[in-house]
């Protein structure tokens, strides 16, 4: 759906992003993420058509934004990192201008106006004046801006910072739900939000792209199988016990929170038979030491994006 | 291009930009009536349109200080930039917008002309003439003005700078009388908005004249397009 190819960007002398490549398929949801300063922005104005690159090439469904800015442009909703708002229209006649712009068709305009409104809960602000509105709702009249054509691409940039926690939940539905049917492309330097809703990750750093993968691809890194568990029983007859299992390769003991259960952090091979989890069922079955808990400990994006920046 | 103008146009009455601009225009042309028509009991509409042309040199900074500024000021133009409108179209349609008002406010000036009417002489041939210059002498200033809107992205800078503009504009007639190189005389005379409305203001039509102030405002206007066009580039 949309496709960089080696874009770089310099402002001046100043290298903001060099030589980005990446494709958003159809129907995902990609986060760009990056800490202060990374690019991200730059990208995303770059994708947009907001600027154009120094070098390389923006394509939208195999159109070129140079060329096919029109069309490219259609395809693309956009909400920047400050919602281009008219502190001075109301929230209606706002949206009713966005969506004469994005040359929605005249006489569906009030119908369409309508529906974006209720998807995000705006009826009740329509006929406010947008300067008076919280920041809350202001972000919330941006992601609305975003949607005016129903354009299949949704980029939005940081779209939950400076909300309240109620706000940010909130959006987070919003982008969850409206990702069932477009392409979302948008941008946080938060990684609890994009590991809740990204399917792809691109992470960005000092301008250049780092790693692109697969959420599951990029916390599932290593063959290592990492389970924690809460056993019922003491701590020097189980550790040796666990030691011996073949499939097992390190077993560290974990503070102890609760007196006579011991908590363990165990490193497994991947795909042995039995599987892991059923061998340290059975030897503790033998033993007479039930399972409390027993989970699978999954590498945090916080992980992967530590490694994934550290290394560079 | 039509939603951009009409944005502009209802944005104009939306904030007090207008209004001002309006009033201020009104209050001011009556004051100049009252001197010009009234205090010497003349019916010369033509010295009365004269002397108002010098409000465009005052007023005119004020239609366009937000156009271009303000939409950089609080980046909204993200949202044009990213929408399918052209960038032409997009300087355009605040362009129409801004003279839309000016022709507005022009049109009710000609309440004076019709107390004129009625207690005098009015010679409509020289008076269509004498408009018709009047408007195109402001269209010119709108778009100078809007392209100093476009290089700044503060509103105090660019009404500061626009009639700074203006001022010089209105000030080569002056120079011109200071300096005695012929040359130099040719080319300032050449470049000045008021010199050229003057056979407009002896009721005459003037072909020249007005293509020159077709052409000063066709050429700042694809300044102000190739100057935000390049400002992408930059990406400043």
């Amino acid at each position: 759906m949309i496709e960089l190819k080696g874009v770089t960007k310099r402002y001046g002398t100043v290298e903001a992003i060099r030589d980005i490549s990446f494709t958003a398929p159809k129907g995902q949801i990609v986060g760009l993420l990056g800490q202060n300063g990374a690019g991200k922005t730059t990208t995303l104005n770059i994708l947009t058509g907001y600027m154009p690159p120094t070098a390389g090439q923006v394509l939208v469904d195999g159109m070129d934004m140079l060329t096919h800015a029109r069309d490219c442009k259609r395809a693309i909703g956009y909400l920047p990192e400050k919602p281009p708002l008219y502190d001075e229209m109301t929230v209606h006649s706002y949206l009713r201008f966005v969506c004469e712009l994005k040359e929605v068709d005249r006489k569906t305009i009030p119908a369409h106006v309508d529906e974006v409104m209720t998807i995000c809960g705006l009826q009740e602000v329509a006929q406010r004046l947008i300067g008076h509105l919280s920041k809350g709702y202001r972000q919330r009249v941006g992601v609305a801006q975003a949607l005016c054509g129903d354009p299949p691409v949704l980029v939005l940039d940081e779209p939950t910072v400076g909300l309240d926690p109620r706000q940010v939940v909130e959006i987070r539905a919003l982008i969850k739900s409206l990702g069932q049917n477009h392409t979302i492309i948008f941008s946080s330097h938060l990684l609890s939000e994009i590991q809740q809703l990204c399917q792809r990750v691109i992470i960005l750093h000092r301008g250049k792209l780092i790693r692109e993968a697969s959420m599951d691809a990029l916390t599932n890194a290593g063959d290592a199988l990492m389970l924690q568990a809460s056993i019922k029983g003491r701590q020097q007859e189980l550790l040796p016990a666990l030691r011996s299992l073949p499939c097992v390769r390190r077993v560290k003991p974990l503070k102890q929170s609760v007196p006579g259960i011991t908590e363990v952090s165990i490193e497994c091979e991947r795909n042995t038979s039995p599987d892991a989890q059923t061998a340290i069922f059975r030897l503790l079955c033998a033993m007479d030491a039930p399972i409390m808990q027993l989970r699978i400990e999954h590498d945090t994006l916080e992980d992967a994006f530590l490694r994934a920046t550290a290394s560079e | 291009m039509l939603s951009i103008w009409k944005r502009e146009l209802q944005g104009y009455f939306f904030t007090p930009v207008g209004y001002v601009f309006m009033g201020v225009f009104l209050t001011l042309s009556s004051v100049i009536f009252f001197l010009t028509i009234m205090q010497s009991r003349s019916s010369d509409l033509l010295s009365f349109i004269g002397t108002m042309s010098y409000l465009w040199m005052l007023l005119c900074p004020v239609l366009t200080m937000r156009l271009l500024a303000e939409e950089k000021q609080k980046r909204t133009d993200q949202l044009l930039l990213t929408s399918p409108v052209s960038l032409p179209g997009i300087v355009l349609g605040k362009y129409l917008a801004a003279v839309t008002v000016m022709a507005l406010t022009v049109l009710l000036t000609g309440l004076f002309v019709l107390i004129v009417a009625i207690y005098g002489q009015v010679y409509s041939g020289e008076l269509v003439v004498g408009y018709l210059g009047f408007l195109l002498q402001g269209c010119a200033f709108i778009a100078m003005d809007l392209f100093i809107s476009g290089c700044t992205s503060n509103q105090v800078t660019a009404v500061v700078a626009a009639f700074g503009a203006n001022f010089v504009l209105w000030m080569l007639d002056l120079i011109q009388s200071a300096i005695n190189i012929d040359w130099v005389n040719g080319l300032l005379s050449f470049f000045s908005l008021y010199e050229r409305s003057e056979p407009f203001l002896m009721g005459q039509f003037s072909f020249a004249s007005v293509g020159y102030d077709i052409s000063f405002a066709a050429a700042f206007i694809l300044l102000t397009i190739h100057q935000m066009d390049a400002r992408r580039y930059r990406g400043a």
